[in-house]
């Protein structure tokens, strides 16, 4: 089945504002690393994006299948990311592009991916709600999704999970590590938001043109921790 | 200076490998791009692969034990660093039968992470895949380290049953099961007078005083809770056996591996493996197989671990069956 070009539009304009953000905000995203982890964060994600790209140009038919760029986006950070984080993204971006292709760009394809992701990365990384992860801006973005109207455009429905995400990323600020690099620094890492996480919300808000930067997002993050 | 040998590409792991594979290219072959190995000779009758792989640094596992009757693919890490999710993915498609493919996975994070990833990679393929995760370091026993015990010499008796079973034509549950019974009943300790040389900084990975030797050491440099005065042979195999007895099934015969870490001498583990008989003598417990030499090493340390895996007749049955591999044969 063809999808209308305009959904292929859409999840490509998502995949190429992400790859541009992830640009942009890779110093900020190495400086935040660098306090709770080991500092790979941003230049991992700009290597995943970077090998994203070279993806998208070699799609056959780019204008009719909304889940081929995520597919390829997935596939590069899962084949061509060292470190943790990065195929993690890949196995988010895997679970989508299954189900936009088996439902089209709908909020149940989306609820039903990012909730196949979440188990994932649950699965894999053992990491709960709470643990200072990428999963305390994944689930809370999840949650939403799965409770918006399925007759609420797919848009729409990142949009208001990406504040969601945002809402999660204040809160790892507050937590302490338990999971990860981070976990070796105990108390030091509270104020500090989980830059994992900082990527998942980013990821979302790329869903939408003219989205605020990272720099005022995390300012704004700040300002509420 | 390297306190290695260096070679020209800088990269020792790979060179090794890629020498190995021709070396031994009639039991085992190197696909493309080399990320890892897989057994030219493997039985008709399984219908799950076996795949298991980590750091190097610890030859001959892993990749010492591809070939019949053992693993269908290896997949080496850079030393001492888990492999990426991508061979293990791409492994798992190579050597994937009918049923699916089994990890044999080492706890450590980094592993546990990365065949995770690519376990997910193959549900979403359709490919089943299933994980034993080996944890018989009974020196990282403890409640306060959340990362559970570590996985260490077992994994060589875990992979020599495992592929025997597979062998059988058991299936993906079964084995599983088989295998996680069999790390339930199989306990290590380490101990080392002197630690590996660090390939990074070319000094050792950790300074011992003299007359000191480290207990309960793990096989990458972590090093032991304590720090104990050396002793003579007989009283250091003696607590060790003790405490591995105390942690398994009483009154069952078990399988030893006395092995080298690397930069031990023959002597010194045949020497300490007629301790461990002795003791096992007077504690009445059987001992049914032994194995001792150079299995699991952690690069140049000088030290050994003892191993014991308490058996039942069907894997006693199952580690006598015929191997064929490089480091492993009878």
């Amino acid at each position: 089945m063809t999808e209308p070009a305009s959904s292929a539009q859409f999840t490509y304009g998502w995949m190429r504002r992400f790859a541009e953000a992830a640009h942009r905000g890779e110093p900020l995203l190495t400086a935040l690393d660098q306090e709770v982890g080991d500092g790979d964060f941003g230049a991992n994600l700009t290597a995943g994006v970077d090998a994203a790209r070279a993806r998208w140009d070699r799609l056959p038919d780019p204008g009719s299948d909304p889940s081929a760029p995520l597919l390829a986006t997935a596939e590069a950070f899962l084949d061509e990311v060292g470190g943790t984080s990065g195929p993690l993204f890949g196995l988010l971006l895997q679970s989508l592009a299954a189900a936009i292709a088996e439902r089209g760009l709908t909020t149940a394809a989306l609820a039903e991916g990012f909730a196949g992701g979440l188990d994932s990365i649950q699965r894999v990384g053992d990491a709960r709600p709470g643990d200072k992860t990428l999963v305390d801006a994944l689930a809370p973005a999840t949650d939403v999704l799965r409770s918006t109207a399925p007759s609420t455009p797919a848009a729409d429905a990142l949009a208001i999970a990406a504040e969601s995400a945002w809402d999660g990323v204040a809160a790892t600020a507050r937590l302490r590590a338990r999971m990860g690099r981070s976990s070796y620094l105990g108390g030091r890492t509270e104020g500090i938001p989980d830059p994992g996480a900082v990527g998942v919300a980013l990821l979302l808000s790329c869903a939408q043109a003219g989205s605020p930067d990272l720099g005022t997002r995390l300012d704004a993050v700040r300002a509420t921790g | 200076m390297s306190a290695y040998f260096e070679t020209a590409s800088g990269d020792l792991a790979s060179e090794a490998l890629r020498s190995f594979a021709d070396v031994h290219g009639e039991l085992v072959s190197a696909p493309p791009g080399f990320g890892f190995l897989t057994a030219r000779d493997t039985s008709e009758t399984r219908v799950v692969g076996l795949l298991s792989g980590g750091g190097s640094g610890h030859e001959p596992l892993h990749c010492g034990y591809v070939g019949r009757g053992m693993l269908d693919a290896a997949v080496p890490g850079r030393v001492f660093a888990s492999p990426h999710n991508r061979q293990v993915y791409e492994a798992s498609l190579a050597v994937a039968r009918p049923e699916g493919v089994l990890h044999l996975v080492k706890n450590y994070t980094g592993d546990r992470i990365n065949f995770g990833i690519a376990a997910e990679r193959l549900a979403h393929q359709g490919i089943p895949c299933a994980r034993v995760l080996v944890d018989d370091d009974l020196a990282s026993d403890a409640a306060d380290i959340a990362a559970g015990r570590r996985g260490t010499g077992g994994t060589v008796l875990v992979e020599k049953i495992l592929g025997a079973a597979a062998d059988t034509g058991m299936g993906l549950a079964e084995l599983q099961n088989l295998g996680e019974r069999l790390v339930t009943r199989c306990r290590s300790l380490a101990i080392a007078t002197s630690a590996h040389t660090s390939p990074a900084t070319g000094k050792p990975a950790f300074t011992l005083d003299t007359g000191q030797l480290e207990y309960g050491v793990g096989i990458h440099g972590e090093r032991a809770s304590s720090t104990t005065p050396h002793r003579p042979l007989p009283d250091l195999v003696e607590r060790m056996t003790t405490e591995l007895l105390g942690a398994l099934p009483a009154d069952t015969p078990v399988i030893s591996l006395v092995n080298g870490l690397g930069a031990t001498t023959l002597l010194e583990l045949y020497a300490a493996h007629g301790q461990l008989a002795h003791q096992l003598r007077d504690a009445g417990v059987p001992l049914a197989r032994s194995l001792v030499g150079n299995y699991i090493t952690s690069l140049d340390m000088h030290g050994f671990s003892i191993t014991l895996m308490a058996v039942d007749p069907q894997a006693l049955r199952l580690y006598d069956a015929p191997v064929h591999t490089p480091a492993l044969r009878w």
